[in-house]
């Protein structure tokens, strides 16, 4: 009895021995699995090896980035001495990471970019001027060729630090079905009828919030130059901040806010799905009536919403404002310092952008519903057609062309000034401070700023 | 020792206790909740339709219906997880290694042994921690670049075999409760403080190793700024720079998002139920005493 | 060897990282403040410059040290408070309590950028849930992180979520108080409400200020929330000092006046940390 028992023990701790061992056995499997995985290093695959690596960074995904892998795609097959191998940054913190990078002496030789970043990084010698990888003969036909806006955007004190391959402009979606219930035919000619038209396409519930915005202007660097202001005299070469223009346009962007209170307006704001892509796009689902948007919903809302009936047209000018007026920026394409391949890289911003082939490049503007870089690009068949298909876009390719289209100051502390600018709009639109005294605030600001440069050499 | 209270509180007290306790219980796990159910919803049902101001909370809205799993293979093919998993699990591991051993080290150095100037130097020691990371960040980046160390794991691992001061607090704090009876008698023995540390100190203190390594774990899954300024090479990105990413261009697209950070704390919470007593032991030993 | 050498020799990683990695960035910082340098240009000398401008002519620093300032001032005692409260329930013999513990842990492990996130999204004024819940009560929540007189409280009342660490701590302390204190203090009459003023208060005053100290510290550098959900808005209700540091280094690119404001900080958190200390041997009790 006492004998069984002690074998059945045995027998048990045996048992219990050899599960404990098996269960060690597994997890130092596992363990060596995993370290084989994590330690093992995956290979960056490339598929021109023998090739010149061309490294690109840009900070599009999602849908975005496809287009761009497919212009990538097309130069690599365009030619054989250059690979151009393209990194996603995220955008939040790419500027920073790039500066990182040049001054690790590990830059990419080209990047797409769009903040404001050509002045300052210009000052700090951060970039190689495009100009000097040109002749003199390209330069100078570039400069004849492109839309002014374009070069613009790109130029500092002289030099091209930046060529654009998309312009981005703004102006008016509008839903003809809307207006035509609150008996409008045809777009207002003045900003104040289209005031008074956003009003009245206004919805309200019971409760008194908003469900569907009639027009709400936002914006001062846009509605800045519509009233004939701006903050930039070129012939000057100075900043034009605190001047009557100016503060119509403010006083103009205070008032439409607070005709529904700030508050309500953030609300409203604040339950539209705004996931940057256009299938959710308020405007589709009919909560804007008219409202401001950049160039590139035309081919999303062709994507997304084709059966959609709606038209665009450029913001109307207020008495004794401008047409065809307002801001623009874009997407360029710089080359730091540094570069170990800036003739590659340039290669291939040529090819992107259609300085050398506008038929070819052409195509790569559609697909993105790019503006483009000059006229003979528009003129090609390939981007006729295209227009011709979304007639909606001529509206941009109209403003496109205007001399009244403003790009950010080219000041060195071009991303200072924008914060500036935008909490002057807010601290107006807010009720938190007048117009004027928001207009005043910034001009004594800036002046603050620009003598602390003056002071420190910068 | 075990209960502060003395003997079993009376039914009133436990009733209340429970009441309060399942009260303020659900502020805290509804966000973490939130989260995962808005990461299982469609958009239809998280933003309302033309013409309502709001989409009334009506309970059926609190969970999802239909459950979108696809919101989870979405966000996944947006970055490659599987690759940025790797490279963190790799930092993890080399890190928690690394801080463990070498705080464990100048922790028994500060907590065992006597020399000169000790008292004064382990105050500077806690007053380092006190320092901006923004003060240090520029010019440890030339540091490494000057090493040739840019574009490498380097930086982001050799730092940690320095130790980490709050560890090294934690881990002192733990060997000053130490019986040292147990150090003394191997030392009569004749082990050396190297021996001790390894075969006497450190066996004991497994609650606070585990704390630490589980602290390291967590700062260096979420480490983002690191990889983002050293790292070039998008095969050696990790989760924490894939989540940024993510946000950077699906800001407004909430379901995806959530499901992305979901994705992201899951295999936290995984390995924080593993650790749970261990850790929960380990610091509730160590930050009391002084 | 002997024994001096043998515990610099333990502690000779700390040392050789805190001379590499701390001592020289650090002086190498406070070379800068006195530079005007953007990364790329080799820093140029400018003297007190930046110190000046800082002083006398930055609205903004100002600004962001004062939200700096009412964050600290008011998050660290209300998270203290808010913690020693938890633990003491938390220290009730009842059923279930080690769950209890760990839905009130969990938070402080959840990585910030995807708390922030998630937060964000329960915030939302329209659709979010904060607003939905309170909308059952008949209550019209506000616009939390975009109205400037709701944004710096909202970020106050969310850094109570993560106070799960601390409660830990506090949790030990009590486990720490001598039971014959009570008894003692029952036999001699003492209430439930005395007895927590005269023992347990004062006992957990050492563990208080270990968390007074970590908080303080936390507060000074807070930004990875403020960065995520507000980036310093609205009209610069919640910059905080760390924010605008992180705004003039890399977004202006001013890398001498960012390390002129790194060092003001440093000044800021250590002159605060040691009157802390100054005065803790009046408040903090030590044994029994």
């Amino acid at each position: 009895m006492a004998a069984k028992k002690v074998a059945q023990e045995d027998k048990v701790s045996v048992f219990h021995a050899l599960k404990k061992r098996a269960l060690f056995a597994l997890q130092v499997l596992v363990a060596v699995a995993l370290l084989a995985w994590v330690v093992n290093p995956s290979k960056e695959p490339r598929l021109f090896p023998e090739r010149i690596p061309v490294r690109f960074w840009h900070m599009w995904s999602g849908e975005w980035k496809d287009v761009v892998d497919k212009i990538v795609a097309r130069f690599n097959a365009s030619q054989s001495r250059y690979e151009v191998i393209a990194l996603s940054v995220p955008s939040g913190s790419a500027d920073q990471k790039l500066l990182m990078g040049v001054s690790g002496g590990d830059p990419p030789d080209v990047m797409a970019q769009w903040n404001q970043v050509i002045p300052a990084w210009a000052e700090s010698g951060l970039l190689t001027p495009l100009d000097s990888l040109m002749t003199p003969n390209e330069w100078e036909e570039l400069q004849a060729t492109a839309y002014p806006v374009a070069l613009k955007i790109g130029r500092y004190q002289g030099h091209l630090y930046g060529l654009t391959t998309g312009v981005n402009v703004f102006a008016c979606y509008y839903r003809p079905d809307h207006l035509a219930a609150q008996g409008a035919r045809t777009f207002p000619a003045t900003l104040e009828e289209l005031t008074e038209l956003g009003s009245k396409l206004t919805r309200l519930d019971e409760k008194g919030q908003i469900t569907r915005m009639g027009f709400m202007p936002m914006g001062f660097n846009i509605y800045a130059p519509i009233f004939g202001g701006g903050f930039f005299d070129r012939t000057r070469n100075a900043l034009t901040l605190n001047t009557p223009e100016n503060l119509r346009a403010l006083t103009f962007l205070a008032e439409s806010r607070g005709r529904y209170g700030y508050e309500q307006v953030v609300k409203f704001e604040s339950s539209l799905n705004t996931g940057g892509f256009a299938i959710e796009w308020p405007f589709i689902s009919g909560q804007y009536s008219v409202t401001v948007d950049g160039q590139w919903r035309v081919e999303q809302l062709a994507k997304y919403a084709p059966e959609l009936k709606y038209a665009t047209a450029p913001i109307p000018p207020p008495q004794g404002g401008r047409t065809l007026a307002g801001f623009a920026n874009g997407n360029f394409m710089i080359i730091p310092k540094g570069a170990r391949e800036a003739r590659g890289a340039f290669e291939f911003v040529k090819f992107w952008s259609g300085v050398d082939q506008p038929e070819r490049a052409a195509e790569f503007y559609t697909w993105g519903g790019w503006l483009p870089l000059s006229p003979k690009i528009a003129q090609t068949p390939v981007y006729k057609a295209y227009v011709k298909q979304y007639p909606q876009f001529q509206t941009f390719l109209d403003l496109l062309a205007s001399e009244n289209i403003q790009p950010t100051a080219p000041v060195p502390f071009q991303v200072l000034l924008t914060d500036r600018l935008t909490r002057t709009e807010e601290a107006a639109v807010r009720g938190t401070a007048t117009p004027k005294a928001a207009l005043l605030a910034l001009e004594v600001d800036i002046q603050r700023e620009l003598e602390r440069r003056k002071r420190f050499g910068l | 020792m075990k209960s502060s209270t003395f003997g079993k509180p009376s039914l009133g007290v436990r009733i209340a206790t429970h009441l309060t306790l399942l009260l303020l219980a659900v502020p805290y796990m509804l966000p973490l909740l939130w989260m995962l159910s808005t990461s299982l919803k469609e958009d239809t049902q998280i933003f309302p339709r033309e013409g309502a101001a709001t989409s009334a909370l009506a309970l059926e809205n609190l969970l999802p219906h239909p459950i979108a799993w696809h919101n989870y293979p979405d966000a996944m093919a947006t970055v490659p997880f599987g690759v940025y998993l790797k490279n963190t699990l790799l930092l993890c591991v080399v890190n928690v290694v690394g801080a463990v051993l070498s705080s464990a080290i100048i922790a028994y150095g500060f907590a065992r042994l006597q020399f000169r100037g000790r008292d004064a130097l382990f105050m500077l020691m806690i007053a380092t921690m006190a320092l901006p990371g923004q003060v240090t960040m520029i010019p440890t980046f030339a540091l490494f670049r000057e090493l040739g160390w840019y574009g490498t794991f380097l930086p982001l691992t050799v730092p940690a075999f320095f130790g980490a001061p709050f560890f090294v607090f934690l881990m002192r704090q733990f060997f000053l409760t130490l019986p040292t009876e147990l150090s003394e008698a191997a030392r009569m023995e004749g082990a050396t403080e190297w021996q001790i540390l390894w075969r006497v100190v450190l066996p004991l203190s497994k609650p606070v190793l585990a704390t630490c390594a589980l602290f390291q774990f967590l700062g260096t899954w979420n480490d983002f700024f690191g990889p983002l300024l050293y790292v070039n090479d998008p095969q050696k990105y990790t989760l924490a720079y894939g989540l940024q990413q993510f946000m950077s261009s699906y800001g407004g697209k909430w379901a995806q998002l959530m499901a992305a950070s979901t994705l992201f704390i899951l295999p936290i919470l995984v390995l924080f139920f593993l650790a749970q007593k261990t850790f929960i032991q380990g610091i509730a030993t160590t930050g009391s005493k002084d | 060897m002997k024994r001096e050498h043998l515990g610099y020799l333990f502690i000779s990683p700390w040392l050789l990282g805190f001379l590499g990695l701390t001592v020289f960035p650090f002086l190498a910082c406070l070379y800068l403040s006195f530079c005007r340098y953007d990364v790329m240009a080799p820093p140029v000398w400018i003297g007190l410059g930046n110190y000046q401008e800082l002083f006398f002519n930055d609205p903004l620093f100002w600004k962001s040290l004062q939200n700096t300032l009412l964050y600290a001032v008011l998050a660290v005692p209300l998270g203290i408070a808010a913690a020693v409260g938890l633990a003491l329930l938390l220290n009730v013999e009842v059923r279930g309590v080690s769950v209890y513990r760990t839905v009130f842990f969990l938070p402080h492990i959840v990585p910030t950028v995807a708390t922030s996130v998630v937060f964000m999204w329960i915030l939302n004024p329209q659709i979010g849930l904060m607003n939905n819940v309170l909308g059952l009560f008949g209550v019209e929540g506000p616009a939390w992180l975009q109205d400037p007189q709701w944004a710096m409280r909202t970020l106050i009342f969310m850094s109570l979520w993560g106070v799960g660490g601390s409660v830990i701590t506090y949790l030990a302390g009590l486990k720490d108080i001598p039971l014959s204190l009570y008894e003692a203090a029952r036999c001699d009459g003492a209430g439930a409400l005395a007895r927590a003023r005269h023992i347990t208060l004062p006992m957990l005053t050492p563990v208080i200020f270990f968390n007074l100290i970590m908080g303080i510290i936390g507060a000074f550098q807070y930004f990875t929330q403020a960065y995520i959900m507000t980036q310093g808005g609205p009209q610069d209700s919640t910059l905080f000092y760390s924010l605008y540091l992180f705004y003039r280094s890399w977004r202006y690119l001013d890398m001498g006046y960012a390390s002129a404001m790194a060092w003001i900080l440093f000044v800021v958190v250590s002159t605060t940390t040691f009157v802390v200390f100054k005065t803790h041997r009046r408040w903090v009790h030590y044994g029994s």
